[in-house]
């Protein structure tokens, strides 16, 4: 594990200062926006505004889900994943960095309009968190629990409630793919009995009630249930640090568009995903954090201004949330739009001859208002 | 719509004549001057216009301007032959469903010879175009007919005589072509930027279904030789 303490990373180059390059490969000399450093634990006010590089392999292991999808075409297209170290990401990792995690686990919403970047910080700070050795729980969007489910089996454990067997085994199988090592590790506290015949001993490793969920797909959702009670459980005297990542975390409290065999309506209480999350994301338990983020896009119900934790949790989602550190996101700043045009530019994504121009930039940066998702739409064509 | 010479400017109002409205044609007074949307004419000091340009300028002054049609783009990233193409790929005027076609398709094109390029060893990758602007511009001068035929009518008979086309029409044959053969030939589920971008590849590289119709519309006029005397313009 890296211990960090005040120590700054010497190696870092500002535009201000006139270090030389000496970490950079001998291959080309990489241009100002780009930074070598892709340990996130290792950046500092001097990479902001600049791309970090994560290796292919480190993205396959590391985000089975989660990467938005123009962010997975681009990696596919310049094959290679940049992502841009921006402030409300910095802030977050300052916080992670500080925290005691004798207290209980502190949660992050990270919230702002639509298309400012709130996905990737997440992203990043995920990826931190992987590299320093955490068990990270990714939920890449709460929404997709709550809509679009063809499937809705009465639970077998509680008969109030509502399994998804589709949602809960992709969950199951990506976070396989992520959390390999930890799930020979941590081994299970309770004896656990799916259905009629088969059972989970005490003290078999995790990765088998995993396995048991894939198999079995319709005690997908108790399987999930298990790997996230389990998880909680042993987080605070354990070796591992949990991070709770849950994107979309809005679509736990509202409502839902699924509706029962009987045509009335499902309150998301009474899914069982839904319910085992909104435990996961109380904060009664020690030895971790829990980072979360707001999300319009994808929500049921909301009008389309809303952004704020207050519009879109909504009175229940609020009082359930709270305390938390509310994390604004921005849209680019003048440095960040510079460097992330230059990225484009370097990268031959920008065709046109005229958007090699002073007027073709000031025209993007004005059609976009320095939006980073418009930015990407608009640069698509051009 | 032309802007009216100079001749008629010197014309007043056009006689109002009872109950002869126009309704097809311009509605506009003769003294109304088109907009300029040209950023570089603005900011040029005045004495390097000339003459022409000068006498525009002072026109301004007096004279009332048209209304700039919603196709009009001061961008730097507006291209006629998109909006063309744009149009002619609208159904039931929506417009925005066709613009947005559009940008998948050039985006389509760029991301499909990008990773070509990347791939490809140092030597070829020059030859590797990945402006969707070129490709797009190439393509459809790739797939303008140089001759046409039409249906000339002789002694009770219709013969198919070669004709020369128009620089407007060849565009336009050239277009339809592409759009008809992307909405027809296609499989139900392929989505329409995917098959154009398709489509125009093959045609940047002289290939395709629409090259094929082009050369087939050729061999036609030239088969037909026998009667170009029947053209009479």
């Amino acid at each position: 594990q890296l211990d960090h303490g005040c120590a700054l990373h010497t190696a870092a180059r500002g535009c201000l200062s006139s270090v030389s390059t000496q970490d950079v490969p001998a291959e080309r000399p990489r241009a100002i926006f780009h930074t070598n450093e892709s340990d996130p634990a290792k950046h500092t006010e001097h990479h902001e505004g600049r791309l970090y590089n994560i290796p292919l392999e480190e993205v396959k292991a590391v985000f089975p889900h989660g990467l938005p999808h123009r962010f997975q075409q681009q990696i596919q297209t310049f094959n290679e994943a940049r992502v841009m170290v921006r402030k409300p990401a910095l802030e977050l990792l300052a916080y992670l960095k500080g925290s005691n995690f004798a207290h209980p686990a502190v949660r992050y919403v990270l919230y702002g309009e639509r298309g400012t970047g709130k996905t990737m910080t997440l992203c990043h700070v995920v990826h931190y968190c992987s590299r320093q050795g955490w068990l990270v729980l990714h939920i890449p969007d709460a929404h997709l629990w709550v809509k679009n489910c063809k499937e809705l089996l009465q639970s077998s454990y509680n008969k109030d409630r509502l399994d998804q067997p589709l949602q809960a085994s992709v969950w199951l199988k990506n976070f396989k793919i992520s959390n390999e090592r930890f799930l020979r590790e941590i081994k299970t506290q309770k004896k656990y009995t799916w259905g009629k015949q088969e059972t989970t001993e005490e003290g078999r490793p995790l990765g088998e009630v995993v396995d048991q969920g894939l198999a079995r797909v319709r005690s997908a959702s108790d399987a999930m249930g298990v790997v996230l009670r389990e998880i909680k459980q042993q987080s605070h005297r354990s070796s591992f640090r949990l991070l709770v990542a849950v994107d979309g975390v809005n679509a736990l409290w509202g409502r839902t568009t699924l509706r029962k065999k009987d045509k009335s309506p499902v309150s998301p209480e009474e899914l069982t995903l839904v319910h085992n999350l909104r435990k996961m994301v109380t904060n009664d338990w020690r030895g971790g954090a829990i980072v979360t983020t707001l999300s319009q896009t994808g929500s049921l119900f909301k009008p389309s201004s809303a952004y704020t934790p207050q519009e879109l949790l909504g009175k229940e989602g609020f009082d359930a949330l709270d305390p938390f550190v509310p994390i604004p996101v921005s849209n680019y700043s003048p440095r960040e739009f510079e460097s992330c045009y230059g990225y484009y530019l370097e990268r031959k994504w920008l065709q046109h001859e005229k958007a090699h121009t002073e007027d073709g930039k000031a025209e993007l940066q004005f059609l976009s208002g320095s939006n980073p998702q418009q930015l990407d739409r608009l640069a698509g064509p051009l | 719509m032309a802007a009216p010479s100079a001749a008629g400017l010197s014309r007043r109002l056009r006689a109002w004549l009872p109950r002869m409205m126009p309704v097809r044609w311009s509605r506009y007074d003769p003294s109304y001057l088109e907009p300029e949307v040209n950023k570089e004419l603005y900011q040029k000091p005045s004495e390097k216009l000339a003459e022409e340009e000068m006498e525009q300028m002072e026109l301004k002054a007096v004279r009332p301007i048209k209304a700039a049609p919603p196709t009009l783009s001061s961008s730097v990233f507006s291209d006629p032959m998109i909006s063309k193409f744009t149009n002619m790929m609208m159904k039931n005027g929506n417009k925005v469903l066709a613009r947005s076609l559009m940008s998948q398709t050039l985006e389509a094109i760029k991301r499909k010879q990008l990773e070509k390029y990347h791939k490809a060893p140092e030597n070829e990758k020059e030859t590797i175009e990945c402006n969707p602007y070129i490709i797009f511009h190439q393509a459809l001068k790739n797939c303008q007919p140089i001759i046409g035929v039409s249906n000339i009518t002789k002694g009770g008979k219709t013969y198919q005589v070669p004709v020369p086309l128009t620089d407007n029409r060849k565009r336009f044959l050239a277009m339809k072509w592409l759009i008809t053969e992307c909405r027809e030939n296609k499989h139900r589920r392929t989505m329409m930027p995917e098959k154009l971008s398709q489509e125009l590849l093959q045609a940047f590289n002289n290939e395709g279904p629409i090259i094929k119709k082009k050369h087939v519309l050729h061999k036609m006029a030239e088969a037909n030789r026998a009667y170009a005397h029947f053209r009479w313009w």
